[in-house]
Order: C-alpha cells, then sequence, then structure tokens
C-alpha cells in the first residue's frame, strides 16, 4: 500500500464500507505513515465536527429564492468561459494539464528533440562554411579573427574586473607597511611579465593554446592577488 | 733593562681604554635592543582538545606558519606576536578549529608579524592562508593539505598523505614529499620559483604540467606517453594507470619530479 492509494481509501476507511481485508491493508499503512495518520486524524475531526454542529443552523427564509440565486451564478460562470477563444481555452488546458508519459513517448520525444537540435546544427555548422569560402580572407583567416577578438574581448571584461580591485587596492595601500607595498608590486609584476609574455607569444600566434591558457591562468592570478590585497 | 715609560706609551694606554669603553658600551646597546624587542614580542601557548579529524584554519596576515602532526588529540597553538596590538581570538568545537588574523584585526592598521606554530591531530585537515611568509607542513594523514601564500614564500609540505592538496604561492618555491593518494587531487602553483616533487617510485597518477620556460623535468616518471604541448611547455600523461589527477603550473620557475 501506497500513500496515493491510502489517500483514494482513506474516506472509504473513515465511513466504515472498507472490506475487511482493505481496512487490514490500511490500518497497516496507517501505522506506519505519520503523514497519512495525520489525514486519518483531520478528517476525523472534520466529520466529527459536523456531526456535532448537524441542526443548529436556522434555515433560510426563503429557500426557493435562495435556490433561485444560487443556479442563476452557477449559470453565469458556466458560460464566461465560452466567451474567451477557443485558442487560449486549449492553451491553458494544454499547459494545465497533467504531463504523465509512458517510457516509449519519453524515449519518442527525446529522440524527436535530438534530431531536431542534430539537424539545425548541421544546417548552421554548414551555411557557417559556406560563408567562410566566400569571405575574403577563406576560414583559416576568418577564425584567427574570431580568436583574436574573442580574446580581446575576454581580456577587455576581465581588465574592468582588475580596474576596479586595483582602485580598492590604491585606496588601502597608504595604510600598508612600507615591505607590504614593496612586496605587492613585485608579486604584480611578476604576473604582469606573464601576462606580456602570453599575450606576445599569441600575437605571433593566435593559435598557440598553452600561451592562451597561460593568459588566463596569469590574469586570473592578478584578479586574486588584487582581490587579497584590496581585503588588507 | 727597565722599561722607560714614555709620551707614546701613555697614549697608547689611553686609546686602549677608550676602545674597550666603545666596545663595552655597544654591546650593553645590542643587549638592551634584544631585550626591548624580546619584551615587545608576546608568545601565547595554548591547547584545545579536538577530535582526531578535525579540520585546522588558519588565515594569518604576514609570518611563518609551521603545522605538525602529533599523537594526541589535541592542537598546541603557538604564537609569536611582533606587535603588542595584536589580537588573537581562536574559535573552537571539537571537529574544527579556526584561527583567523584579519577579521580578529579587523581596522587595526598594522598587526605586524605573526610566527604560528600549531601541533595537531595526524589525520587533521589542514587549511593555512598567509599574505606573506613560508609554510611548512609535516605528516599530515588528513583529508585536506591547502597552503596558500598570497604573495611572497616558501611552501614545503613534507610526509604528507592527503587526498586533496592544494599549494599556491605567487614568489617563492614548493616543495611536497609525499604520497599521491589514490582518487586525490593536487595542485600545486608557484608565479616564480621552483617546484619540486618527491614522491615514491611506484606512484600513478595523471599529469598536466605547464611551465612557459620549458623548465619541466618529469624524471623517472616519464614514459612515452606524455603528450608534449606547445613545443615542450606543457605536459599531459598518466603516471602508473593514473589514480590520481596532479596538475602543476610554474609561470616563470621550474617544476621537477624526484623518485623517494
Amino acid at each position: 500500500m501506497n500513500c496515493e492509494k491510502c489517500t483514494d481509501l482513506i474516506s472509504d476507511f473513515v465511513d466504515g464500507s472498507l472490506s475487511p481485508e482493505e481496512r487490514n491493508t490500511l490500518s497497516q499503512h496507517l501505522d506506519e505513515c505519520l503523514s497519512c495518520a495525520d489525514v486519518r486524524s483531520d478528517l476525523h475531526s472534520i466529520i466529527s465536527f459536523c456531526q456535532s454542529q448537524r441542526g443548529q443552523y436556522e434555515a433560510p427564509p426563503n429557500d426557493k429564492a435562495l435556490w433561485l440565486r444560487i443556479r442563476n451564478v452557477i449559470e453565469a460562470d458556466a458560460l464566461a468561459p465560452a466567451a474567451t477563444p477557443a485558442t487560449t481555452r486549449s492553451w491553458t488546458a494544454w499547459i494545465g494539464k497533467t504531463w504523465e508519459l509512458s517510457f516509449p513517448q519519453l524515449a519518442a520525444a527525446t529522440a524527436a528533440i535530438v534530431l531536431v537540435v542534430a539537424l539545425s546544427t548541421a544546417v548552421g555548422f554548414r551555411r557557417w562554411q559556406s560563408s567562410g569560402v566566400n569571405s575574403v580572407g577563406g576560414p583559416a583567416m576568418q577564425s584567427l579573427s574570431v580568436t583574436t577578438e574573442t580574446l580581446r574581448g575576454r581580456i577587455s571584461q576581465q581588465q574592468h574586473a582588475i580596474n576596479y580591485w586595483n582602485q580598492r587596492v590604491e585606496y588601502n595601500k597608504a595604510r600598508w607597511s612600507p615591505q607590504m607595498r614593496e612586496t605587492f608590486d613585485r608579486n604584480l609584476k611578476v604576473i604582469d611579465d606573464t601576462v606580456n609574455a602570453s599575450f606576445e607569444n599569441l600575437s605571433r600566434d593566435p593559435h598557440d593554446e598553452v600561451s592562451e591558457e597561460m593568459l588566463n591562468a596569469a590574469l586570473n592570478e592578478k584578479l586574486s592577488l588584487l582581490k587579497e590585497f584590496a581585503e588588507l | 733593562m727597565k722599561t722607560r715609560f714614555t709620551f707614546a706609551h701613555i697614549e697608547m694606554f689611553r686609546f686602549n681604554l677608550r676602545a674597550q669603553f666603545l666596545i663595552v658600551a655597544s654591546l650593553l646597546v645590542i643587549a638592551t635592543m634584544c631585550v626591548a624587542t624580546a619584551s615587545a614580542q608576546q608568545k601565547m601557548s595554548k591547547r584545545y582538545p579536538v577530535s582526531k579529524n578535525v579540520r585546522v584554519v588558519l588565515k594569518n596576515i604576514t609570518g611563518t606558519i609551521v603545522v605538525e602532526s602529533w599523537d594526541r588529540n589535541e592542537i598546541k597553538l603557538t604564537a609569536i606576536l611582533e606587535s603588542p596590538k595584536a589580537n588573537l581570538s581562536p574559535r573552537h568545537d571539537g571537529d574544527g578549529f579556526t584561527v583567523d588574523v584579519m577579521s580578529d584585526n579587523r581596522g587595526r592598521a598594522d598587526v605586524g608579524h605573526i610566527n604560528f606554530r600549531l601541533q595537531v591531530p595526524a589525520y587533521s585537515e589542514v587549511d593555512l592562508e598567509t599574505k606573506m611568509g613560508n609554510i611548512t607542513v609535516t605528516n599530515i594523514r588528513g583529508r585536506l593539505v591547502r597552503a596558500h601564500v598570497s604573495s611572497e614564500g616558501d611552501i614545503e609540505l613534507t610526509g604528507i598523505s592527503a587526498s586533496h592538496v592544494y599549494a599556491k604561492n605567487r614568489i617563492g618555491d614548493i616543495f611536497f614529499d609525499g604520497e599521491f593518494v589514490r582518487d586525490g587531487e593536487y595542485h600545486l602553483q608557484s608565479g616564480k620559483g621552483n617546484i619540486n616533487i618527491r614522491i615514491p617510485a611506484n606512484s600513478a597518477f595523471s599529469l598536466t604540467a605547464a611551465a612557459p620556460n620549458k623548465q619541466i623535468h618529469i624524471g623517472e616518471f616519464w614514459n612515452n606517453g606524455f603528450k608534449s604541448m606547445g613545443d615542450g611547455r606543457k605536459f599531459v600523461g598518466n603516471v602508473g594507470g593514473g589514480q590520481s589527477e596532479v596538475v602543476v603550473t610554474n609561470f616563470q620557475g621550474s617544476i621537477t619530479f624526484m623518485r623517494r
């Protein structure tokens, strides 16, 4: 017995309309499951409250008029959705629908998504290739300029962060001891030397992956050195 | 034959007296300065009961850090504080021990050097940071050993058998003497200095080593499976099945592997 099944049967259980076998199974589950036991006790409380309050409400003065008003309200509510366009209804129904897919349905949906993504990638790649062939410098030149541009963009982005932290360091530097200031400057120079050397290598050979890695690492180092000293 | 005391003799005697006086006076001044310096320094020594795999976190500003293991479930902290203004408030519960000089002295201009010596259980996790100064860690077998020097300072890790080791400085040497534990991670990085790694001959690890000046010496751990990149500035390869990950980067120095 699981909690879902238990929730379905609990009302009948409270009413006493379950078969002895179902009753036993449900009782066992209720002994073990605290949340279902809570549901049962809540249901008991509601029923006993309703039973205790039965017959204590006065009848409305004009029960026919009351029922007429209720019917009017129900009919007005029933007509309101009909006024909305059919497309909206279908969309809301589609969104509001509970999606319970079987394994084959799920597999088919996944396969369809993979197919669409693969096709669009292939088409995109072919277009990109053909535009490269037609361009003046050819694909190699284009990829080279793309690499350099990307690199410059990345460096410029990082430079903003470096400038920010540099300002903070400069602001705090006056408080440091002379030894600390000298140490910081020496360390910054070591990192700047690495940045410059990597950048020189990259301007000679934009495809030099090791220099690119070193440049990235050195820029990150510069940023973390500034951050670490900015807190002093 | 009688010795005759002349004017020259008397002058020499006076000169000797003056010289002796000057030497004694200088010694007195030096001694006074030493005593003054010693009295200005503060020494703090305290023990803390902890669990055997306690996590030790120490964040210093400047000064040396020495961490050694011992066979007790307690930490002994010894600190020599150069400045009497410096404040130290170690925090500890059974599983964690933290000394944060930075936050203990926030707002104070210069707290000076603080030299730490910590004796900790062998299976402790050790996380050490300093802006400047040497870090030495000996005989730690816990999960983590992290030594981070923001600027200048040598890092020496000996007798280490931790599964996660991170050592980083910007100027200074790094020496690792220990073993690479299966599935462990070892990241060593220096800006300018020499990185030396001394490990057992049967070590198994996957290595990524990069040094732009091409000073990478893999020594006896070299095999033909190693791939050289960037004309010898980076090497990638497996040694003995590659069960742990080792990444070594040196911007302006050498990387050397040695067999134990």
